[in-house]
Order: structure tokens, then C-alpha cells, then sequence
């Protein structure tokens, strides 16, 4: 049905062509006899005027028998192409003078004829009487072509050019119709052949995406060959510094020099935290624990702290403008970045000057907030601009940076959907931008607001460690936090410790640990048993951790100190029925 | 049965006899054409409308002198007219002309008596050598004739210059 009609369709024009041209025809014809009807009588009208005219001027020469004068007429008629023969007849029908084309004949007498204009077979007889003064002297007659020579070619050429112009237009739209159909043909061929070439390119793209990434990961892992390096360069160092200062700790008894050298000791710890810290965020793929926040709060609650790790000579500025809409991020990170970014300004500004903190919404987009981080010092070139976030680049000489800082800034945005962003010039500062999406859950309700400086606690903990060096760091803290406590190896031991005693007021476990069951397990066994068990879990691992924070349970990373071990069992809650002395 | 040698004989006598006769008429018909002629010119002449009493009254064509032409001039005119007017032949002998349209001169008639008349003259060269405003001379055996159109102007009359083109010559032109 459809193939019909596009049958019908196409031949539409064709049909539409020899309809034309029949009508053309038919009109032609119609024309034609019509001319003809017109040519005929101009015809009859013109040789009749000649034949009057031949017959005038012979009588007298038909009067007088001057057969020369009679013939010097009828030659004069050959002039008229049109005209076959023509004769001269005296009054008794018997011929004076004459002419005739070839194959024409004349009668010696004629039929005795007056005036006579006849169309018979094609020619045209014309008769007129040769009359002087009423006298009459006898006929002139002529015998013409039946249809002019020329007009039957102007006619037969005229009918011949419409004709032939009809099978011209006829034989165009044809051609049109063919190659429309070939060009339709080719359009869709070249649709295909696009289409085609449009699912190669895609699976190209997609292969490319796939290279790509294999290409990073092999970065990736390449960086962490040369990360090894540099990372053991820097936790000789700090090695070094405890070390040593822990030999100088057992033979020395100066109070003041002791302090000084456990201050050291506790600084090459902190550097060494930070360091492991860093590494772990570069590691990890995904965000350790997210949370809503509001990032103006957080910021402000690094004053402290950023101005703590800056020197005196620089001045920290913190502008926070509200109304700011909530950012689901890793806090840690966020606090993470913040610090690269204050550390990265220090050390742009050895001469100290000004770090400018600011958070705001995106002007023209409140869907995203930015915190700008802006210093006074020394600036970058635009080389350097263009590497900053790589990982492992730095200006700074050898141990006094890991490269690592801005990389863990921008893989902190990359990871929470925002972007980083640098503009510096040489000698004029740099502002660091690091915008992060908002979202529309609702703000946490007090994620560890307001961490007690020191909450003393008392209570029994259990302690679950398979390190006897931290297990004894991590019990001089519980104590001094107000716990006594037990200590078992492993999970299976801590289980039947924790199954064969009275309650406790705290479990902290670590989470990797020998033996069939690890940290998380045993919590969870032990939340089953009693589920307002306060549970603390720790590790230096950061694929550990994350199972912890999916689970629910507080969370320490390795290494901590008293004041993070007393937020994570704040945060762990207290024990139904138990007393906490703040 | 008639032998061939017979037939041949009979022939030859029929051929003689029949040139004898040629000769004869031969005199017969330049006379013959003369006369019809006569009628002829009558056509292509107009004449003042003085000239005819009456619309319809005839014409006449008048043999002055000595009549070559016999009952041929009658049978010539018979039944024949010019310009609506019926041919008549009438002779005239030494008579005036008055009343004639044309007048053939014949031997024995004086022209002078005929000038101031609308009358087409008609002279022979066979006559004399006088001419009047038309003149028959016979060339190469046929009649032809001269014509002085000084004459038939005087007479009022006007020739046809399809008859002028006709005349051997034409004299006294305009």
C-alpha cells in the first residue's frame, strides 16, 4: 500500500507531464485547423485578386491576339512561388498562352468555366473571366499550391518546436525526478555512513575515557613509587628527631631540657601525622566520612588552629558572608584542604604579610560556595600555575615539602563535585578559590559541636590492641582521661573478655588486628550483645575507616592524642546508667 | 478495297485543294479579324456621354466608303455591346459620320468631313496611307495597327492604355 503510493507519487509528475502535453497537443491542433480554415480563405482571397489582376491586364492582348503581350502576363504570374500553372483562354475556350511548373499539364481547351475558385486535391483552381467594357474576351485561370510552401513549414515548424519543447520539459522532469531520487538516495546513504561514524567515534571516546584513566592510575601509581621516596626521606627525619630525643630524655635530668626535648619529640610527631595524613587522602578515592555543614562555621572553626600553624608575622583576616546554603563534604578534608592552602600561603610569604580568608556564594550561581584563600606573597609564574595541583610538585627544596598539598585540594574539590581554581601573578600575591556544590539536605544536628577540652570520664574500658607499644600509649591516655581498663590481643579474646565480665563503660578497639575477626566485626558482635554499648573504633588505615563511618561507629585515625581520644568517646556516647563527670 | 497507291493519289489532291482555299481566305480573314476587331476597340474606348442619346441606345459602328467586310462585320457585331451599349453596324457610304462611334474608312471616303465628331476613325494601310486615329497595318500576317492619339483626343474620345499598349505605335501623345 505505502510502495503505491510512493509509486504513484513518483510517476505524479510524469503524469502530470503527458497530461500537459496532450493538452498542448490538442490546443496545437485546434490552432491549426483554424489557421488552416484562415489560410485558406486568404488564400482563396489572394489568388483570386491575382487571377483578377492577370485577367485585366490580358485583355487586350487577349482582344487583339497579341499572344506575346498575353504570354509577357502569364510569365509575370511565375513570380508567386505559389502559383503551379496559369493559362489564358480566349472566348471560345482554347488556350492563348500559358506556363506550367514540371509536372503540371494544360489542357489546349478548356472546360468552359466562369468564375470558379475551387480547392480540389490539394490545389486551388481559380477562374476569371476576361471582360473589357462588358466584352467578354475569354478567362485567365490559375492553379496554385492548396497550401503555401512557406507557411506549411512555418507550420509544420512550429508544430514540430511545440512538440518538441513538450518531450524537452517532459524529458526534464524526468531527469529532475531522477536525480531528486538519486540525490534522496545518497542523502540517506550519507545519514547512515554519519550515524556510523558517529558510533565509532563514540566507542573511540569512550575508549579514550577508558586509556585515560588506565593512564592516571599508572600516574597515580608511578607517584607513589616516587612518593615512597620522599615520604622516607621525611619520616627518617622525624624518626631521627624522636630518636634522638629520646636518648637525650634518659640521660638527661634538666626539667627545662626535657620539656624542650618532648616538645621537639611531640612536633616531629605532629609533622609526621600530617604527612600520613596527607598520603592517605591522596590514596583514598572517595570521601572518607560526608557530612552537612556549613563550611562558614567550619572556617571559622580553624581560626585557632590555622593561626596556631602560621607564623606571628602573618595576619589571618576570616570573612565569612552569609546566608550560605549547607555543602555535604568530608570535614576532615575540607579542614585538610584548608590547612595546604594556609601552609602553602606561609610559606609563599617568608616575610610575613597577609592571609585573607574569605567564603561566600557563588555570585552568579548560589548552587555552589566558594572559600578564597588569598596571600600577599611572592606569587607564581604561569608555569608553575599551570603544574600547582599536580601531585608531587614542588618549589619548595628537598624535605621541606611533599608536593602533595595542593594535589590533595584539588583531589578534595574533584572529589565533592567543586573545582579549584589559581590566579597569581610573580611578586603579587596568589588567590586560591575552591568552590563546592551546596546541597539541599539538612544541616547535621551538631556533629561533635564543641568537643570538651578534657572530659573526665571514669569508668572501665576495654582496650583491644595487638601493638603492645600503642596499646600502652593508648592506655597512659584512658587513664589519664579518668578510665581504668583491660587489654586484650585479639577480637575473639576481647569477645570472651567482654562476654565473661561485668560491663563495660567503653570498648576501643583497633580495627585491623590478626585472628579471624577484625575490629569491625567485633564491634558489631558486640553492639548485637548490647546495642547502647559506647564502641570506639580506630586505624590508620583509610579503606578501614570508611567501613567504620559506614557502620556508625566513632572513629580514631591513627595517631591521635588525648584530646581526639576524649571527642571520639564523647561522640560514642555515654553508657545507660553510667555517671560522666564533666 | 482501296490500294495504297489510290489512297496516296486522293491525298494529295485534298492537300492542294485545301491550300487554294488557304489563299483564299486568307484575304477572308484578315477581313474577319479587321471586323471583329472593330467590335473589339469598342471596349476599350470610352466615348462622352453626349455621344449617346440614351443609356442603352446603341452603338454604332459605321463602314464609310466601300465595305470590305460584308455580312462579317455583321456577324462580328452581332449580339455583342460595349459598355452596356448594344453594337450596331450601320453604313454610311459618302454620308456624314454624325451618329457613328466608330467609323471604318473604306475606299473612296474623304476623312476631312469627319473631324470635329466623337468618332473613333479607324484607317487602313490597305485603303491608303492616311491614318486616322486608329491605323491597320498587316505585319508578319498579322494585324496590328498604329494609333494617333491627336485624333480620338480631338474626337473627345479616351483609349484604354491597355489598347495603347497594343498599338504598333502611338503618336501624338499628350
Amino acid at each position: 500500500m505505502n510502495r503505491l503510493r510512493r509509486t504513484l507519487a513518483g510517476i505524479g509528475l510524469p503524469i502530470l507531464a503527458v497530461g500537459s502535453l496532450a493538452l498542448l497537443l490538442a490546443v496545437a491542433a485546434v490552432v491549426f485547423l483554424l489557421n488552416e480554415q484562415a489560410v485558406r480563405r486568404d488564400l482563396a482571397r489572394e489568388a483570386g485578386a491575382q487571377a483578377d489582376l492577370l485577367a485585366s491586364a490580358v485583355s487586350g492582348a487577349l482582344a487583339f491576339d497579341d499572344q506575346t503581350a498575353a504570354q509577357d502576363y502569364v510569365d509575370a504570374v511565375q513570380v508567386n512561388p505559389n502559383v503551379l500553372a496559369a493559362a489564358i483562354y480566349d472566348q471560345n475556350n482554347r488556350l492563348v498562352a500559358s506556363y506550367a511548373r514540371g509536372g503540371e499539364t494544360i489542357p489546349p481547351v478548356a472546360t468552359p468555366r466562369d468564375h470558379t475558385t475551387q480547392f480540389l486535391d490539394g490545389r486551388l483552381y481559380v477562374v476569371r473571366p476576361v471582360t473589357q467594357g462588358g466584352q467578354r474576351l475569354g478567362t485567365a485561370r490559375l492553379r496554385l499550391v492548396g497550401k503555401p510552401l512557406a507557411q506549411q513549414r512555418t507550420q509544420g515548424v512550429g508544430l514540430f518546436l511545440v512538440v518538441a519543447l513538450s518531450a524537452l520539459l517532459m524529458t526534464v522532469l524526468a531527469v529532475g525526478q531522477a536525480a531528486l531520487k538519486r540525490a534522496n538516495r545518497q542523502l540517506a546513504a550519507r545519514a547512515e555512513e554519519l550515524a556510523g561514524a558517529n558510533a565509532q567515534l563514540h566507542e573511540q571516546m569512550a575508549e579514550r575515557e577508558r586509556a585515560e584513566e588506565a593512564l592516571r592510575q599508572s600516574q597515580k601509581l608511578e607517584a607513589v613509587g616516587r612518593l615512597t621516596g620522599g615520604v622516607a626521606h621525611d619520616f627518617n627525619n622525624l624518626l631521627m628527631v624522636v630518636s634522638s630525643a629520646a636518648d637525650m630524655l634518659q640521660r638527661s635530668d634538666d626539667p627545662k631540657r626535657r620539656e624542650a626535648l618532648i616538645a621537639g619529640m611531640r612536633q616531629a610527631v605532629e609533622r609526621g601525622s600530617g604527612l600520613t595524613r596527607q598520603l592517605l587522602a591522596f590514596s583514598r578515592r572517595k570521601p572518607l566520612k560526608s557530612a552537612v555543614v556549613d563550611v562558614g562555621e567550619q572556617v571559622e572553626r580553624m581560626r585557632i588552629l590555622l593561626e596556631r600553624s602560621l607564623r606571628e608575622d602573618i595576619r589571618v583576616s576570616i570573612d565569612v558572608q552569609r546566608p550560605l546554603r549547607p555543602v555535604e563534604l568530608d570535614v576532615g578534608e575540607l579542614e585538610l584542604a584548608l590547612l595546604n592552602l594556609a601552609v602553602n600561603a606561609r610559606d609563599a610569604m617568608p616575610d610575613g604579610g597577609e592571609l585573607t580568608i574569605t567564603v561566600f556564594s557563588e555570585p552568579t550561581n548560589d548552587e555552589r560556595i566558594c572559600i578564597r584563600v588569598a596571600d600577599t606573597g611572592v606569587g607564581m609564574s604561569p608555569a608553575v600555575q599551570s603544574r600547582v595541583f599536580e601531585p608531587f610538585f614542588t618549589t619548595k627544596e628537598v624535605g621541606r615539602g611533599t608536593g602533595l598539598g595542593l594535589s590533595q585540594v584539588y583531589g578534595f574539590a574533584r572529589s565533592s563535585g567543586g573545582d579549584v581554581t589559581v590566579q597569581s601573578e610573580e611578586g603579587r600575591g596568589a588567590v586560591f578559590t575552591l568552590c563546592l556544590p551546596t546541597t539541599d539536605k539538612a544541616l547535621a544536628a551538631e556533629v561533635s559541636a564543641a568537643p570538651p577540652a578534657a572530659p573526665r570520664a571514669r569508668g572501665r574500658a576495654l582496650l583491644v590492641e595487638d601493638d603492645d607499644g600503642v596499646a600502652a600509649g593508648i592506655g597512659h591516655m584512658l587513664r589519664d582521661l579518668g578510665y581504668t581498663y583491660v587489654r586484650a590481643c585479639a577480637a575473639d579474646e576481647a569477645l570472651k573478655m567482654f562476654d565473661g565480665s561485668d560491663l563495660y563503660d567503653l570498648v576501643i578497639s583497633d580495627m585491623v588486628m590478626p585472628g579471624p575477626m577484625n575490629g569491625l566485626a567485633l564491634a558489631r558482635e558486640i553492639r548485637n550483645r548490647r546495642p547502647d554499648q559506647p564502641i570506639v573504633l580506630s586505624t590508620g588505615f583509610s579503606e578501614a575507616a570508611a567501613a567504620a563511618g559506614e557502620a556508625g561507629f566513632p572513629l580514631l585515625t591513627k595517631p591521635y592524642g588525648i584530646p581526639e581520644l576524649a571527642e571520639a568517646i564523647h561522640a560514642a556516647g555515654p553508657r545507660r546508667g553510667t555517671v560522666t563527670e564533666a | 478495297m482501296i490500294s495504297r497507291g489510290a489512297f496516296r493519289v486522293k491525298a494529295l489532291a485534298l492537300a492542294l485543294c485545301l491550300a487554294h482555299s488557304a489563299a483564299v481566305a486568307n484575304t477572308h480573314l484578315e477581313q474577319a479579324v479587321k471586323a471583329n476587331y472593330l467590335v473589339r476597340f469598342t471596349a476599350f474606348v470610352e466615348w462622352p456621354t453626349a455621344a449617346f442619346p440614351a443609356d442603352g441606345s446603341p452603338l454604332h459602328i459605321c463602314v464609310a466608303g466601300a465595305d470590305p467586310f460584308g455580312q462579317t462585320l455583321d456577324r462580328a457585331a452581332q449580339g455583342q455591346t460595349a459598355w452596356g451599349h448594344p453594337i450596331t453596324v450601320r453604313r454610311v457610304g459618302s454620308e456624314s459620320l454624325r451618329g457613328c462611334h466608330v467609323a471604318y474608312l473604306g475606299r473612296g471616303y474623304s476623312l476631312t468631313a469627319a473631324t470635329n465628331l466623337p468618332v473613333l476613325t479607324v484607317t487602313d494601310a490597305d485603303v491608303s496611307g492616311h491614318r486616322g486615329a486608329v491605323h491597320f497595318v498587316v505585319v508578319n500576317s498579322r494585324v496590328r495597327f498604329h494609333i494617333d492619339q491627336g485624333q480620338s483626343q480631338r474626337a473627345g474620345l479616351r483609349i484604354s492604355s491597355r489598347l495603347l499598349n497594343l498599338a504598333l505605335s502611338v503618336r501624338g501623345a499628350r
